[in-house]
């Protein structure tokens, strides 16, 4: 049936410039699966709490900047805070509220919770928005494209990957090197120890699971612009977040924003030569990962889940 | 309180107001949320692949069928053969991870299977899915009848599951118990846990497969939607809704979640089923996570309540405050 | 011991007694109300082409016709296949058991491919108008089965061979999905635009899931090639289509577009403004079409159009309503009997014929652009009609059938 296909699939000629090109456009991907596994891996590696629902949120917070231009003339940069903010706001309402409960149990049972938000938030936003989702523009600002010499290539693409880079590497800085993140990751690893010193657990842990979020609804207005924002953007992506997130190492920050990046940069290249199976790339390089080195490329010994 | 539900899944397409191939789908889920059971409420394991054994098997019986194989035996065998081949490799990358892991990572795995079903065209139908015109024979019985076919289906559910509680209150399931209450220290007494886990998760595979054979069978009809992780998340919240642990439970919860699932839908607001199917599950997590069967037991079986000494005054006694922990 | 056995058992019996509660799947009473199935989307991505509206379509076609024939009602039952394919199968399964004599719409070609063969085994009939595979009048004809609007063969001989006809479509650069359909659409469209001398210089088969273009549209810019076809569907399109905005490639190459719908446009008019797609119908193209469109409009309110699936619905409804009085009968097998070879012509189908040799509804179908939103004269004319395709060309050829023709 497809017989006829291999003699259509003559290559474009594989020149460097145009590898080149397919690597960026994995960084531009690989922002996003960074971005994305840096909050999931937070959430985790700080509270223990499986946030099914990251991908949800990384929607909401592209819906946030869909009808934020819709009513009030939101525009993009405005929305790359407010949104996260908002979310953030509502994440932290789910967490005082509702995953507080299931702290002193199975952490299985946050995973399940959340999964149950994610059907609520997702058909909810479907019977809001319609399944067809909604147009969101690039900012006339970071309109056109950039010559970069061997190509011309969007500037908001360029903007997302240098906008991502930083992001990463701030939260990063922040959690492993801070004092902020020294409290923090006390306050999860020993929680009793830390409120003996007078510090406020409570507040970091719901802190955290809100930046978390934040951080994915960041994610959703920076891809706005790309695609369309429908209920289920967030659909696909939670599954392959997960898969990042193994790979890197559950609860390693440093992981998942390497694992993020090279999964962007290797699924895209990966399109270049063997366009079938690129979907699927990123699980089977978890299933790699995981023959190799069971915890992941940057994880330690499993702390008991 | 077996034979009570066997008696009522007897009687159930001759109720005039049941429609024959929804209890088809009924107690085909049923079974692949015992099978789910076993391997969450049993042995502490939470997948949420369960679809590439659901989906999976279903397409292979279908292929097979519509690749000349009449017998529906035969069919189903390849199922469950696919089934275990999958748990095994499966299972061996996967069961050394603890429950968070193991959770993600068959998750991603079943997304493999999916897009293999989605682009291996010729043989599922890819998108379109996969027709077959008959259910095949058993041993030269014709199983086009809807009635005839569920009682065939009652039969194996009803064997499967009287297999199941064989399995549970065997050494091996004492065994598999103890890995959940304490997996550290059933390593200590020297069982090899991996071992046990793959096993448990081979078993629970397997049956998942046979139900997803019967279920595509039964529909003569196999889609994307068995293998999509939507379906995994179906089967993991109605066998928490029946109640995990229990043998009972994951046959009621997968009742009442068709049915209800069936039900919505029908009403004018059916469109927002899922809206109302995640809430349900939220609401049960967060206050009734025992499930259905669960509650109940919990209730009836609630031990009297215990006196313990109080701790400020060693001489009086009063009630347990913490009487079952979860 | 007694105390939980009791509770258990009556809450396996009440988990029991639920299903009971389900509406009666009795036979149908020959006296009894007519039933036609819409069997569509009701509330996912097809919600907008078909949906609700389909309902309505139908529904309309019902009281023009008088509400009743054979002396008895015309019951139109909505049903939402959530583009599911065993659902669908079940739920059709379902409305034929309880007295539907005829399924429409079917807009999936997943779903309609599964009512199809539901249809066959019940004897009754299924007239698929949303659905698209040419496989419904190929591998998987059935005796039972019209397809009634469109399907990819006509997408793309229409489509590929009015772009390809120009100086400058000669060169083509694939976007397709890795999928049944997506091939589907490559293979036909290759055969559309050999004959005007064009071809693919090279198709991306692009997997599922994907949703960034960026990479096999900058390698389309690379090649050099003059036409951009866009093979795929739904969100995908979208997608590209938004991409190939931010990459300005519509300025350079000449943009096809596979499929495509009105309400597409509506959702997203920025987005798809300049591509060229085929369509059955045009809810503005000439007089009749629109006194139908605004007595639907009417109807559905909200100053929505229809769509050419809606208004197929409506046609392909009346054509069967009109068979059953002149039949005199519900039989499918005495339906198709009558229907077979007969030619007609109402506001929808232009020159149109039930085809006998595969139960393809060949019919003209139209060529448009997307007219950019600025310029259009009123609300949801976003249609310029530029060609129109006669039905001897626009669907595939009988010579070229591969149906097993088995009735």
């Amino acid at each position: 049936m497809i017989d006829f296909v291999p003699a259509l699939l003559a290559q474009a000629t594989l020149t460097p410039d145009y590898i080149v090109t397919q690597i960026f456009n994995g960084l531009v991907n690989g922002g996003f699966y960074a971005l994305l596994a840096l909050g999931l891996s937070i959430i985790f590696g700080m509270l223990r709490i499986v946030n099914f629902a990251h991908g949800a949120m990384y929607m909401l917070g592209a819906f946030v900047a869909y009808y934020g231009a819709q009513f009030v003339h939101l525009p993009y940069f405005a929305a790359l805070v407010v949104a996260p903010v908002v979310v953030g706001c509502f994440g932290l309402a789910v967490e005082v509220l509702l995953l507080r409960r299931l702290y002193d149990l199975d952490p299985l049972y946050n995973l399940l919770f959340t999964f149950a938000l994610v059907l609520m938030i997702e058909d909810g936003m479907r019977l809001a928005a319609g399944a067809l989702g909604s147009p969101y523009d690039t900012p006339a600002m970071l309109q056109g494209a950039a010559n970069l010499g061997f190509t011309l290539y969007p500037t908001y693409r360029l903007f997302v990957i240098a906008v991502c880079l930083i992001v990463c590497v701030a939260v990063y800085l922040v959690v492993e090197r801070s004092s902020l993140g020294a409290r923090i990751r006390a306050a999860t690893e020993k929680p009793e120890l830390t409120q003996a010193f007078g510090i406020n657990t409570r507040r970091l842990i719901s802190g955290v699971f809100a930046f978390g979020v934040a951080l994915a609804a960041f994610a959703g207005v920076l891809n706005a612009p790309n695609t369309n924002v429908t209920p289920t953007m967030g659909d696909s992506i939670i599954i392959q977040t997960f898969a990042i997130v193994v790979i890197g190492g559950l609860g390693s920050i440093l992981g998942s924003i390497v694992a993020g990046f090279a999964v962007g940069v290797l699924a895209a290249v990966g399109a270049v030569f063997f366009p079938q199976i690129s979907n699927t790339l990123i699980f089977i390089l978890m299933v790699l990962v995981l023959l190799v080195k069971p915890t992941g490329l940057f994880g330690t010994v499993e702390r008991t889940a | 309180m077996g034979l009570v539900l066997l008696a009522l899944g007897a009687i159930l397409p001759l109720l005039p107001f049941v429609y024959p191939v929804f209890a088809i789908d009924l107690i085909c889920f049923a079974l692949v949320a015992l099978s789910f059971d076993l391997l969450l409420g049993f042995t502490g394991l939470l997948s949420f692949g369960h679809a590439m054994f659901w989906g999976g098997s279903g397409y292979v019986a279908t292929i097979l069928i519509a690749h000349g194989v009449v017998s529906f035996p035969l069919a189903l065998l390849g199922g469950m053969l696919y089934s275990l081949v999958v748990a095994l490799l499966v299972g061996a990358i996967s069961v050394k991870r603890s429950g968070i892991y193991f959770a993600m990572i068959t998750l991603a795995i079943a997304q493999i299977f999916y897009f293999l079903a989605f682009q291996l065209t010729d043989l599922t139908g890819g998108e379109n899915g996969l027709q077959i015109a008959t259910r095949g024979t058993l041993f030269g019985l014709s199983l086009e009848n809807d009635r005839v076919y569920y009682y065939v289906v009652l039969a194996i559910v009803a064997l499967c599951g009287a297999l199941a509680v064989r399995i549970v209150t065997s050494p091996f399931g004492q065994v598999l118990a103890a890995m959940r209450e304490n997996e550290t220290r059933a390593k200590s007494i020297g069982y090899d846990t991996d071992r046990f886990k793959l096993a448990a998760f081979v078993m629970s595979g397997t049956l998942a497969g046979l139900a997803g054979s019967l279920y595509a069978i039964g529909n003569r009809l196999s889609g994307l939607d068995g293998v999509d992780w939507h379906t995994s998340g179906a089967i993991v919240m109605m066998t928490i809704l029946g109640g995990i642990g229990t043998i009972y439970g994951p046959i009621v919860g997968a009742a009442v979640f068709e049915s209800l699932e069936y039900f919505v839908s029908k009403t004018p607001i059916g469109d927002k089923t899922n809206v109302v199917m995640g809430f349900i599950f939220a609401v049960v997590i967060l206050i009734a996570r025992r499930g259905i069967v669960g509650e109940i037991l919990q209730r009836a079986f609630a031990p009297k309540q215990r006196l313990v000494e109080d701790e400020d005054d060693p001489d009086r006694l009063v009630p347990d405050a913490e009487p079952n922990p979860v | 011991m007694k105390n939980i056995r009791a509770t258990a058992a009556l809450a396996v019996i009440s988990a029991f007694i639920l299903p009971l509660g389900m509406p009666v799947a009795t036979g149908a009473a020959d006296q009894g109300p007519i039933k036609i199935a819409v069997i569509t989307d009701l509330s996912g991505v097809y919600a907008a082409v078909a949906g609700h509206g389909a309902v309505v379509a139908t529904q309309m076609a019902v009281d023009d016709f008088g509400g009743k024939v054979l002396g008895r009602p015309i019951e139109v039952v909505a049903i939402d296949h959530r583009n599911n394919g065993p659902e669908a199968a079940s739920k059709a399964r379902e409305a034929y058991d309880g007295g539907a004599e005829l399924a429409i719409d079917m807009t999936n070609s997943a779903t309609a491919l599964a009512v199809s063969a539901v249809a066959k085994e019940k004897h009754k009939l299924a007239i698929v108008t949303g659905g698209a595979t040419s496989a419904l009048t190929g591998a998987a004809c059935s005796k039972y089965t019209y397809h009634y609007a469109y399907d990819t063969y006509a997408l793309a001989s229409s489509t590929g061979r009015n772009v390809a006809r120009q100086s400058n479509g000669k060169t083509w650069y694939g976007i397709v999905p890795n999928y049944a359909f997506g091939q589907q659409m490559l293979a036909d469209f290759t055969a559309a635009i050999k004959p005007e001398g064009a071809k693919f210089v090279h198709a991306d088969l692009i997997p599922l899931g994907n949703t960034d273009f960026s990479s096999y549209l900058l390698s389309a810019k690379n090649s050099g090639a003059e036409v951009l076809g866009v093979l795929n569907a739904g969100a995908d399109t979208v997608n590209t289509m938004k991409q190939v905005k931010q990459f300005g490639l519509d300025k350079s190459m000449k943009v096809a577009v596979g499929l495509l719908f009105l309400s597409d446009v509506d959702a997203l008019p920025d987005v798809f403004s300049g591509s060229r797609i085929t369509t059955s119908w045009y809810w503005n193209e000439d007089k009749p079409a629109r006194a139908w469109a605004d007595r639907f409009t009417r109807k559905i309110g909200g100053g929505l159009r229809p769509t050419d699936i809606q208004a197929s619905d409506y046609s392909a409804t009346m054509q069967w309503l009109q068979a059953v009085k002149t039949v005199g009968s519900t039989d499918a097998d005495k339906i198709v009997a009558y229907l077979d070879g007969r030619q007609f012509n109402d506001f929808y189908a232009h020159a149109g014929e039930w085809r006998a040799r595969d139960h393809r509804v060949t019919h003209e179908m139209y060529v448009v652009d997307v007219i950019p939103k600025e310029q259009i004269k009123e609300p949801h004319a976003w249609f310029k009609i530029v060609q129109v395709i006669p039905p001897g060309r626009a669907f595939r050829p009988e010579s070229q059938s591969v149906c097993k023709k088995d009735w």
